[in-house]
């Protein structure tokens, strides 16, 4: 168990990164705390892998330390930083039986057979690998291989950190579901830091304590799910976290006013604003509109039924803006006007929320 | 319509048999008997060509000499090609691409094209005539069809199999002999299989690089006439050993090479 922290760590799979965009993944200062868990989310090919491949010294970064513990192990190799890692296909050793696969890191380790049968029993219970330990993975189905994957990653419990790159992206829907509410409530029982790697926002907010969001090799946010939903300190994190994601309208800033498509609008930080002519954006969530005949005047293009909600596509010049109403709400049938909730727009210069 | 695929099929095997069986048929007969009449089975059956050859030094030498270099050849190219292939599989440099190629064009010159530059320069080392001459010739052809095969299975192999060793504290050696090489046997053995396969079959290299201690049994078998006249029969049943070690390989590594097929490296 330790505290892992990344010191400008930078990192380009290129010899010559001379430019921005050479770097995989950008100046990076983070610290992951003790026994919390935390998820990556971004897109695909957003670094996500990099960061991981980093912490567990697979690659060593362009640029900058690692610390664990304040201790630097930049330099040291990957079986001395005791790190578990499960990566996202499985990765068995094919010619070992299912036990000897989980027992593999622990006798690595030197730890004695019955410790060793113990623990491995523990880990396959928890995985429902009982009835398979003795033969050989060779042949088993991805999402088999896949368990005793996560198994190895599991079974050591004096790592440092566990962490999973897209564990589940080959596990059949049922199972994810299952096998994500046991690595948490694992956390719960263990405590060791783990860190989540997905590009599926709901693996992320229901796995993680802190949800840590890349975008083109930058941490755009780090905040707990509720504070990624409410705060979006990134246009990327307003449209990529949330089902759909935040409004982004174009807008017009000047000495804290906000104007969009002529109607001034009150937005929580506009008043921090101090330059203008920068692309400017108003972020607000589907969730924080609602009717108000105070408001402005919009179009509807369409109402979708959802079920436990409702949702509805309007539309002012040329800019859709999207809301959620709760089931039942009624929609007005002429001249509907639509209001913005002040607490929960915002205001952001070229992607970034103005502070 | 059973029958009918039955009968093509057995037509067939009849077909790509014959000539087989041809030769068995002409090993168990008398040189007079082949050359004097047209039969379908001996008349006057006889092992007398295969007792010669087992007792006769200047023959079965000849299969002690080729198996000799054979091995050796085999054991050399894998052992080189299997590091040589996981730089190719695992890592990018400069000219990998290039020096990837560049392997093969050792097989675009024919064999003849090297059977003088390697006889002079192996007469002036003293390597003449000595089994591993044959068998550092051999390694021209055969390493780079080994990196070629071995890196197609090593690249099936994902390298987050060495990160996963690596983090659970093997060094690289010890990931590499205890988890890789089992990893991936099958192409070791098809491997293994295609370098014994050339070294054996090849002729031209290995008579020009042998005269008598190293000489191989397909040198021998060019020999038709000696001083007691033609040995038809005695050559016949020499060819029916020699196909023996081939067929004997194949079957052992016959799924493998299926597998290497579906890779599309052999």
């Amino acid at each position: 168990m330790a505290e892992i922290k990344l010191r400008q760590v930078r990192h380009s799979y290129l010899r010559d990164h001379r430019k921005e965009e050479d770097w995989a993944l950008k100046e990076l200062n983070a610290v992951w705390q003790d026994g919390t868990a935390y998820a990556l989310l971004g897109p695909s090919g957003c670094g996500k892998t990099t960061l991981l491949n980093i912490i567990s010294g697979l690659i060593t970064p362009t640029e900058g330390r690692v610390l664990f513990d304040d201790r630097d192990v930049t330099d040291t190799p990957t079986g001395e930083r005791h790190i578990a890692q499960v990566f996202q296909f499985p990765v068995v050793y094919d010619t070992m039986t299912v036990y000897d696969n989980l027992a593999f890191p622990l006798r690595n380790r030197g730890m004695d057979s019955a410790r060793v049968s113990a623990r491995v029993g523990e880990i396959s219970r928890m995985l429902d690998l009982d009835s398979m330990l003795s033969q050989k993975a060779y042949g088993l189905t991805a999402d088999g291989k896949q368990k005793i994957s996560l198994g190895r990653g599991l079974v050591r419990e004096d790592v440092n950190i566990i962490m999973f790159d897209e564990p589940l992206t080959v596990i059949d829907p049922h199972l994810k579901w299952q096998l994500r509410s046991k690595l948490k409530e694992l956390h719960q029982r263990v405590g060791v830091t783990m860190i989540y790697v997905t590009h599926d926002q709901t693996e992320a907010l229901t796995f993680a304590d802190q949800v840590v969001v890349i975008y083109e090799g930058t941490v755009v946010q780090v905040g707990t799910p509720v504070e990624l939903f409410e705060k979006p300190q990134h246009t990327f994190v307003g449209h990529f976290i949330g089902s759909p994601g935040m409004n982004l309208l174009p807008c017009s800033a000047a000495d804290g006013a906000t104007v969009f498509s002529g109607i001034p609008v009150q937005t929580t930080n506009a008043h921090k604003f101090k330059t203008n002519g920068r692309r400017m954006e108003l972020g607000i969530r589907p969730e924080f509109i609602r009717f108000d005949n105070s408001g402005f005047e919009v179009e509807i293009v369409k109402v979708d039924d959802l079920g436990r909600y409702q949702l509805v596509e309007t539309r002012r010049a040329e800019n859709t803006i999207k809301m959620i109403l709760a089931e039942g709400t009624s929609i007005p049938a002429e001249r509907p006007r639509i209001a913005f909730d002040p607490k929960h727009t915002w205001l952001y210069a070229d992607g970034w929320a103005v502070s | 319509m059973k029958n009918a695929k039955l009968l093509v099929t057995l037509l067939y095997i009849l077909f790509l048999m014959l000539p087989i069986y041809w030769l068995l048929n002409m090993s168990f007969k008398t040189t007079n008997e082949i050359l004097g009449t047209f039969s379908l089975w001996p008349m006057n059956f006889t092992l007398d060509n295969y007792i010669k050859i087992f007792t006769d030094p200047t023959w079965y030498n000849g299969y002690l000499n080729s198996i000799t270099y054979v091995v050796i050849n085999t054991v050399i190219s894998v052992t080189v090609a299997l590091p040589a292939a996981y730089a190719f599989s695992r890592y990018r440099f400069l000219g990998d691409k290039h020096l990837f190629f560049w392997l093969l064009t050792n097989r675009m010159a024919p064999p003849a094209v090297f059977a003088l530059p390697f006889f002079q320069l192996y007469s002036a080392t003293g390597l003449f005539d000595t089994h591993i001459a044959v068998a550092l010739a051999h390694c021209l052809f055969n390493i780079p069809l080994a990196v070629w095969i071995l890196e197609g299975f090593m690249s099936g192999v994902p390298k987050e199999l060495d990160e996963t060793a690596y983090l659970d504290g093997y060094s690289f050696w010890r990931f590499f002999v205890k988890i890789f090489i089992p990893t991936i046997a099958a192409g070791i053995g098809v491997a293994a299989f295609f370098c014994f396969m050339y070294s054996w079959v090849e002729l031209l290299l290995a008579k020009t690089l042998t005269s008598v201690a190293a000489k191989p049994i397909a040198a021998t078998m060019t020999r038709t006439a000696s001083t007691a006249g033609y040995e038809l029969g005695l050559l016949a049943a020499a060819g029916a050993l020699t196909i023996i070690p081939g067929a004997f390989v194949i079957y052992f590594v016959r799924n493998y090479i299926a597998k290497g097929f579906a890779l599309g490296r052999v």
